[in-house]
């Protein structure tokens, strides 16, 4: 795996998708990193003292000789993000972390994606050239991103959204249930990303596969545990042995 | 290589006057990947127990304007893999390797000081300054005889590696706790750890951080930080390694001309993992554009 890297980029693109959701395009200063799905790149913007620490994205697609970040606004580093024009430069640090692993031949990839969990769970659709399942949950229509562009990535396309807006009405967690029910659930293996929640019921089904956490990140390079996430045998590194874990490692409380 | 950033802490020489900070430099193989370890003055590796720690329950870290607060607890490899399994990829670089101790009795600091020093480490922290441990650490660090007897035993233990003391900024008194390390014999002494703190999540009306308070860490306490070094360094005649809220090379002058000989870089590293590399950077920087001969030129040269 290649070795992460410090380096500055150029902003050439900060499109809105709708209220709360954005992609950025950047373009890094040298080389493109070769990140794998599943990593991800802190992110932030050179000098600044507040927000000082920067944050964790995970690698979303390189296009057009940039590389993308999916990107929802939260609080205080994704607000000014959202205002970023083209030709701002930012600071990153990557590719970090461990990468989804890919599945032993024979298993059908299921993606299980809530909210943007989808960004991690893109790219990795993409790699399995059209065979993927994909479930993706959200709260309402505005958080189901590029359902166009995901229809042409993936076999089958199942939507969820709790007000019943576009899909099935309900959480992703229930769309799952769904598919699976009089299933042969040895046939999959599950690639799940979304809060907290969503991955502790993911990993309460008996499935093979895995799990990609959120945690606060202040360094994503493994030097301050302060990502410790609890699992089976210890604390462990979000951002170094994660953020990807295998389905039943993650102790969720 | 030019002798103009040298400095020296005890019987160390170092080549410039940047260390890690303990705990935000891990040990050591992360950063390796951003920059040559040995470009460094010293690395001070993060804290290490007799036994391994488990750490505090997640979540342990929040930020909080131009800082961070941190309850890692001091999860670490205990003792016997650090000697085993660290030590020995660090040994490889150029530069002088700094073991950060916390023990929760004399006894304990003792064996760890003793043991390290065997296994060649160039310089040992004490860590009586960790807000975020329940038992021994900063207990040491606010009560002036337990740290008087606390210096005086681990001295005994030390014979190769220099000894630094890391001073709490919740101590009474700074200068007297600076003093009787001191007079104790320590080499150094290193200030300030963190400082504790607490933030609230007013969306669920708790603590942000599991352990509910922490220690603040970076540019928010970088006045205080400059102040107790300021203040240390004119009780003392040993050397002071001056950290707090450090980012660049100017930061770093300011602790030098506070009186600090040293200057240890944590938060920082978290932003931008080259910071270290930049703080030596900009202190060269500043030579220059001032036209200072040498590094130690500036070491308590604040005019009054
Ligand atoms: C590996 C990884 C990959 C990620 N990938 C993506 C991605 O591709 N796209 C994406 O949109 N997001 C992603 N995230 C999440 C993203 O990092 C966060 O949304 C971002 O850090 C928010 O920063 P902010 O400053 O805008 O929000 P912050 O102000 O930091 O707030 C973010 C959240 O933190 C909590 N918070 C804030 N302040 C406090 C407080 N005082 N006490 C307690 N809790 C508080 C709140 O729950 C808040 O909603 C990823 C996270 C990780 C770890
Ligand atoms: C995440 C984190 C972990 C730390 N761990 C230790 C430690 O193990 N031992 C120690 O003596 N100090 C520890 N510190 C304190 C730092 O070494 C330093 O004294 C303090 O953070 C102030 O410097 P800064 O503002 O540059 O970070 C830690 C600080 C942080 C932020
Ligand atoms: S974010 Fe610092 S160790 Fe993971």
């Amino acid at each position: 795996m290649s070795s992460p890297s410090l380096f500055k980029a150029k902003v050439i693109k900060n499109a809105r998708l709708n209220v709360e959701h954005f992609i950025l395009s950047v373009r890094p200063e040298g080389i493109m990193p070769a990140a794998q799905p599943g990593q991800f790149f802190m992110l932030g913007i050179p000098g600044r003292l507040d927000p000082l620490l920067k944050r964790p994205f995970g690698y979303f697609r390189v296009k057009e000789d940039a590389l993308e970040f999916l990107y929802r606004l939260r609080g205080k580093a994704t607000a000014i993000m959202s205002v970023l024009d083209a030709g701002d430069e930012v600071e990153i640090i990557g590719p970090l972390g461990e990468p989804y692993p890919l599945p032993k031949p024979k298993k059908v990839p299921l993606l299980v994606a809530g909210g943007t969990g989808i960004a991690s769970l893109y790219p990795l659709a993409d790699a399995f050239g059209g065979e993927a399942l994909i479930l993706y949950g959200g709260r309402n229509s505005d958080e189901l991103l590029l359902t166009e562009e995901l229809r042409g990535i993936c076999r089958v396309l199942g939507l969820a959204t709790e007000d019943g807006s576009v899909g099935v009405k309900g959480t992703v967690i229930d769309l799952l249930k769904e598919f699976l029910a009089g299933k042969n659930k040895n046939r999959h293996v599950v690639y799940a990303c979304g809060p907290r929640g969503m991955l502790k019921a993911v990993s309460e089904l008996g499935l093979e596969g895995y799990v990609s956490v959120e945690e606060r990140m202040a360094c994503g390079i493994g030097v301050c545990l302060g990502c410790a996430v609890k699992t089976s045998t210890g604390h462990k590194r979000a951002c170094k042995e994660g953020p990807v874990f295998r389905i039943g490692e993650v102790v969720f409380e | 290589m030019s002798k103009r950033l040298e400095v020296k802490i005890g019987k160390l020489t170092l080549k410039n006057p940047v260390m890690t900070a303990s705990g935000t430099a891990g040990y050591g193989a992360e950063l390796s990947e951003f920059f040559d370890l040995s470009r460094l003055g010293a690395i001070v590796l993060k804290g290490i127990s007799l036994k391994p720690w488990p750490g505090n329950p997640p979540p342990r870290i929040i930020e909080t304007p131009s800082g961070m607060i941190n309850a890692i607890g001091l999860q670490n490899v205990g003792l016997k893999a650090f000697i085993d399994e660290k030590l020995p990829f660090i040994k490889k670089f150029d530069v002088p390797v700094i073991a950060n101790v916390l023990g929760t009795t004399v006894g304990e600091y003792a064996k760890l000081a003793s043991r390290l020093d065997e296994a060649g480490v160039d310089g040992i922290e004490l860590n009586v300054s960790c807000p975020n441990v329940k038992k021994g650490g900063i207990a040491f660090g606010l009560d002036l005889k337990a740290f008087y007897k606390l210096i005086r035993k681990v001295r005994g233990c030390v014979k190769q590696a220099i000894l630094i003391v890391k001073l709490s900024p919740g101590a009474p008194d700074i200068c007297e706790f600076s003093r009787a390390a001191e007079d104790e014999g320590a080499d150094a002494i290193s200030l300030i750890n963190t400082i504790p703190a607490m933030e609230i999540d007013i969306s669920c009306r708790k603590p942000s951080i599991k352990n509910v308070i922490g220690g603040l860490s970076g540019p928010a306490i970088m006045p205080i930080a400059l102040r107790m070094v300021f203040q240390a360094s004119r009780a003392v005649k040993i050397p002071v390694i001056g950290m707090g809220g450090i980012r660049a090379g100017e930061d770093a002058v300011k602790f030098l001309l506070a009186g600090a000989t040293a200057v240890a870089v944590g938060t920082a590293i978290f932003v931008n993992p080259r910071a270290p590399i930049n703080v030596i950077e900009g202190i060269e920087d500043y030579l220059k554009r001032f036209n200072v001969e040498k590094v130690s030129d500036l070491i308590g040269g604040l005019q009054l």
